[in-house]
């Protein structure tokens, strides 16, 4: 929806219409719409996280502090974690 | 034909959602809103985010409409693109200034430099938020208040949202 909406044509709903009703096709719809809008303009206002990588919550000082001029969120090294799971391609849990 | 079909005007009225609210925007069918009503509760909380930021607030309505419809042109959408404020043309605003608002507004002796800097602003959102910085954020500054740029900030993000999105669902007149 963000990078190639052209794609999102007749057929990509055929194939969405396969696994969800059009009320949950409007709904994940709607909600990358939502999204797509605002996380862009939150990226303007040069939010940092809200956590340190410890879990503790922190204000948008120490945040920066602690992440610098490139704010990574503590949760990206989770998701990359089960996005290589899911991928077959190591990660921690993985037997 | 729409990717999705708009549910009936009496199953969405049924539901207890002014339809007629969306006439604001020119479009009598509501068909935006008869779309979102699949989803219980996403008409009323979608649209009430998109009306208060596009009629509501401080900063002038026929800018922000003018706003609104370049963002529509950035998401290459044609439902919203194709619809007008019934205030903002009724309080003055013309084709040629939306047209304007599109392309070459940083140069056009006809906006304010406040105006040019909302209209840069959703302009770079989308294509070159990198763009977006504190710099900038200091210049807009010096023509509106932070609730003001928050109010276009909530406008742009909504909308384009929601254009992106319509985009996706073909052709729903």
């Amino acid at each position: 929806m963000q990078f190639h909406p052209e794609q999102i044509d007749a057929s990509f709903y055929d194939r969405l219409r396969e696994h969800y009703t059009d009320a949950e096709i409007v709904e994940l719809g709607v909600f990358i719409g939502f999204n797509v809008g605002y996380h862009t303009f939150f990226r303007t206002l040069d939010f940092y996280p809200m956590f340190a990588p410890d879990g503790t919550l922190v204000s948008q000082d120490e945040s920066r502090r602690i992440f610098g001029d490139s704010p990574v969120s503590h949760l990206s090294e989770r998701v990359a974690e089960a996005l290589a799971r899911r991928d077959g391609t190591g990660g921690e849990g993985d037997s | 034909m729409a990717a999705v079909d708009p549910i009936p005007k009496s199953d969405a009225e049924a539901q207890g959602i002014d339809l007629d609210s969306f006439a604001r925007l020119g479009d009598e069918e509501a068909v935006f809103l008869r779309i979102l009503a699949r989803v219980p509760g996403y008409a009323e909380a979608i649209w009430g985010a998109m009306s208060e930021s596009l009629f509501e607030g401080n900063v002038d309505h026929r800018l922000k409409e003018i706003v609104r419809l370049q963002l529509a042109s950035t998401a290459e959408d044609a439902y919203f693109g194709d619809l007008r404020s019934k205030e903002a043309l009724a309080s003055g605003l013309t084709e040629e200034r939306i047209a304007a608002g599109r392309t070459g507004f940083d140069t056009d002796p006809d906006f304010t430099d406040a105006e040019k800097w909302a209209l840069r602003y959703a302009w770079l959102m989308y294509r070159r938020p990198e763009q977006v910085d504190a710099d900038f954020y200091a210049e807009g500054k010096r023509h509106f208040s932070e609730a003001e740029i928050m109010e276009l900030g909530g406008l742009i993000a909504i909308h384009y949202g929601m254009q992106v999105f319509m985009r996706t669902m073909g052709n729903p007149a």
